[in-house]
């Protein structure tokens, strides 16, 4: 096995009685992708904030590098290079002005500053405008700038905590493009986000989270693999149509393995979904059920997740 | 150690970009301080450099008792007469522009000579309501005419003596006699010894210097507000998420908070050097003669206001809560703190009680070195203070700080 560049043992985080990560353990090997996917409050953010040692851990162990990020912080930090959910950055301040001062807060200076700041630049292609305020610029763009600037001292583990949220499909494809042109040059990424599409396109392995807990981690095959060849059907119905014990209605049809209820969709784990669809459709029909529209999906993260929790991803 | 100071200075020269990234700011920093010393300083800028209290006088006494009246007040160092006739001087007066109006009757001059005549001499003065320089007018006349007064007595009584030994011929001749008695008497009181010795510094305006003291007094305002402001720009930095990016980089807290305080003290010394200058080359406005003094004393409240800037900010949540804390608060310090109305007005409970302030002892500092004329060995304890002040301040804005 590949040399570890972060180990995770029994990381918790306590806020009172509140406990928002719950004994989290994983490794990461060098070069590789590794998505944290989960819902909003799973403890995605809280978790990184810990390994990045904005927030001290109640108990646990984390060591980058080598370096124990509890006894040692400053020499991990050196390894590390944080891209935060939020724009960190100055508005009032160009964009070659933001990256020069955050060189700064790394150590770095001089002619070695200047040209990694070019470099950077280049890598997010935002050079042409980079004497522009930052304030000036399109959430794509300070979106990219906002990873430049985690980039400058050529970390050796990169944590991007939802670096898509907010921006247009454009953008995000480019950011996409860019993390894993990160991953071929040799970095390590931690990528936190609620989007299963990212973390299936991006990830050599995915942990999912929920409610504190890292509830599965593997390869995207791995993961799979525990809802066994279930499909998932989708049903959209009209609203207002879904009152109560629809769900129910489903369930003893030869096929379905799984009902779930969420607002106006029933999702359906199934089977075939070519075998189950006329009989769904009928019994919605018996019922005066208007389906108004029905999305099939391959076994995939959202089936994954529905399965090991009982809910949709973006419940 | 070079890297720290790598860092904080990268750290003052980014928070000085960010500052001055609105031109607004140049009107904080700069434009109202200098406007409000200029007005509030007496505005000695292009005047005739007079202070005096303005009193508008109409002269309705022909002789020269009221001539004698006129130049003693015009020799007053409190109040500035200004003759006017009867039919303006209700006009003017009306217009609030003067605290007093001081009409001299016809027939003042004669009473004034006779001594203690059946009608006495009695001055009309119109004091504008609640105006403490009217208050400052009336001793000045009353001063004025006692001495005046205390002449023609003399005068008198030495008539009344010539008389018993050997009565005047004729009324002319008691006159004559009269009025070379009153320049006697006037000459002696003139040339009375000073019963009181004043001693001042060397370098002592004498006096109570206004502008001076407004100088003083409007610098440790307008530079107070935005040092109490460090609260809302680490509040700033906060919501940004700066703050969270600034500390996952090898930087340790305190360098960040003394990059912080760094920047934030270096921008108000230059505000402050900038205001000091503009006092002395433009308003001509004495700043004292001990630089050295002045440095330590501006240099320690700047340190001790900016350290209470950062024990502010580890207790206010957003940037718009620091930024209104910060002015209400800066103007409370200054008011109490004796940077607006000296502090001998206030009542003695007061005056003991501002003590808990920086402010006070700023402005106490501030004012041994400007208004009496004194140095470095004389604001040592108000300098300690200071100091003791920003240390408490910084402690615990270090032990309450916190990054979200």
């Amino acid at each position: 096995m590949a040399e570890p560049i972060l180990t995770v043992k029994d990381l918790r985080k306590r806020f009172g009685d509140f406990e928002a990560v719950q004994g989290v353990s994983f490794c990461m090997v060098r070069g590789e992708i590794f998505s944290l996917l989960g819902p909003n409050g799973a403890g995605k953010t809280t978790a990184i904030s810990m390994l990045s040692t904005l927030l001290r851990p109640s108990s646990g162990k984390v060591v980058v590098n080598g370096r124990s990020l509890l006894t040692d912080p400053q020499a991990a930090k050196q390894a590390i290079g944080v891209v935060p959910q939020e724009i960190a950055l100055y508005d009032a301040l160009s964009a070659r002005q933001n990256l020069h001062f955050w060189g700064r807060m790394y150590g770095m200076g001089g002619g070695a500053l200047k040209e990694r700041v070019e470099e950077v630049l280049t890598q997010v292609d935002l050079r042409d405008r980079a004497d522009d305020r930052v304030g000036s610029y399109s959430g794509g763009m300070k979106r990219r700038i906002n990873i430049a600037a985690g980039l400058l001292h050529k970390p050796q583990l990169l944590f991007m905590d939802e670096p898509t949220v907010g921006i247009d499909p454009q953008s995000r494809r480019r950011i996409l493009d860019m993390v894993l042109e990160l991953r071929d040059q040799g970095m390590t990424v931690l990528y936190t986000t609620h989007y299963m599409e990212e973390a299936e396109e991006l990830s050599d392995r995915v942990g999912i989270m929920d409610h504190g807990k890292l509830i599965a981690l593997g390869t995207q095959k791995e993961l799979t693999r525990l809802v066994g060849q279930q499909e998932t059907l989708r049903l959209h119905f009209g609203e207002g149509q879904l009152m109560n014990g629809e769900a129910a209605l489903f369930e003893g049809v030869d096929g379905v393995l799984q009902v779930t209820t969420l607002a106006d969709e029933l999702v359906l784990g199934v089977t075939e979904t070519t075998a189950v669809l006329p009989d769904v459709v009928a019994i919605a029909n018996a019922h005066n059920l208007r389906i108004r529209s029905v999305d099939i999906a391959e076994p995939n993260l959202e089936a994954v997740f529905l399965h090991l929790t009982g809910r949709a991803l973006r419940d | 150690m070079v890297m720290m100071m790598q860092k904080i200075w990268a750290m003052m020269w980014k928070d000085a970009r960010v500052r001055f990234s609105s031109r607004s700011e140049l009107l904080f920093f700069l434009v109202l301080p200098l406007l409000f010393t200029v007005i509030l300083g007496g505005a000695q800028f292009g005047g005739d450099g007079d202070n005096r209290i303005p009193v508008l006088v109409v002269n309705e006494d022909s002789g020269e008792m009221a001539d004698e009246l006129l130049a003693l007040l015009t020799a007053s160092k409190t109040v500035r007469p200004e003759l006017v006739a009867a039919a303006e001087a209700e006009t003017r007066f009306g217009d609030n522009e003067h605290a007093a109006l001081l009409r001299i009757p016809a027939g003042f001059g004669e009473r004034v000579a006779a001594g203690e005549p059946a009608e006495p001499a009695v001055l009309d003065l119109t004091q504008a309501p609640n105006n403490t320089n009217a208050i400052a007018a009336q001793q000045a006349i009353q001063a004025a005419v006692g001495s005046l007064g205390q002449a023609a007595a003399a005068a008198q009584s030495s008539v009344m003596v010539a008389e018993e030994k050997r009565p005047f011929t004729t009324p002319t001749e008691r006159a004559a006699y009269f009025a070379e008695g009153l320049a006697l008497a006037q000459t002696a009181v003139a040339e009375a010894p000073q019963r009181i010795a004043v001693t001042q510094p060397e370098a002592a305006t004498g006096g109570f210097d206004g502008a001076a003291h407004q100088a003083v007094g409007q610098l440790l305002t307008w530079v107070l507000i935005p040092l109490l402001g460090t609260s809302g720009y680490l509040a700033f930095e906060r919501a940004q998420g700066t703050l969270r990016r600034l500390l996952v980089t090898p930087t340790h807290t305190a360098t960040y908070l003394l990059g912080t305080v760094a920047s934030q003290l270096g921008l108000g010394l230059v505000q402050m050097t900038i205001l000091v200058l503009f006092g002395v080359y433009v308003l001509r406005v004495n700043w004292g003669h001990s630089v050295a003094g002045l440095a330590l004393m501006l240099f320690l409240f700047g340190l001790a206001a900016v350290a209470f800037g950062v024990m502010l900010g580890a207790f206010t949540k957003t940037e718009s809560q620091a930024n209104s804390l910060s002015i209400m608060m800066g103007m409370a310090l200054a008011l109490l703190g004796g940077a607006w109305i000296p502090l001998e007005v206030f009542p003695q409970g007061m005056q003991t009680a501002v003590h808990i302030l920086p402010t006070t002892w700023a402005m106490r500092g501030l004012s041994d070195i400007v208004l009496r004329g004194q140095g470095v060995a004389d604001v040592l304890l108000e300098g300690s203070v200071l100091l003791g002040f920003a240390l408490l301040f910084f402690t615990i804005g270090v032990w309450r700080f916190r990054y979200e």
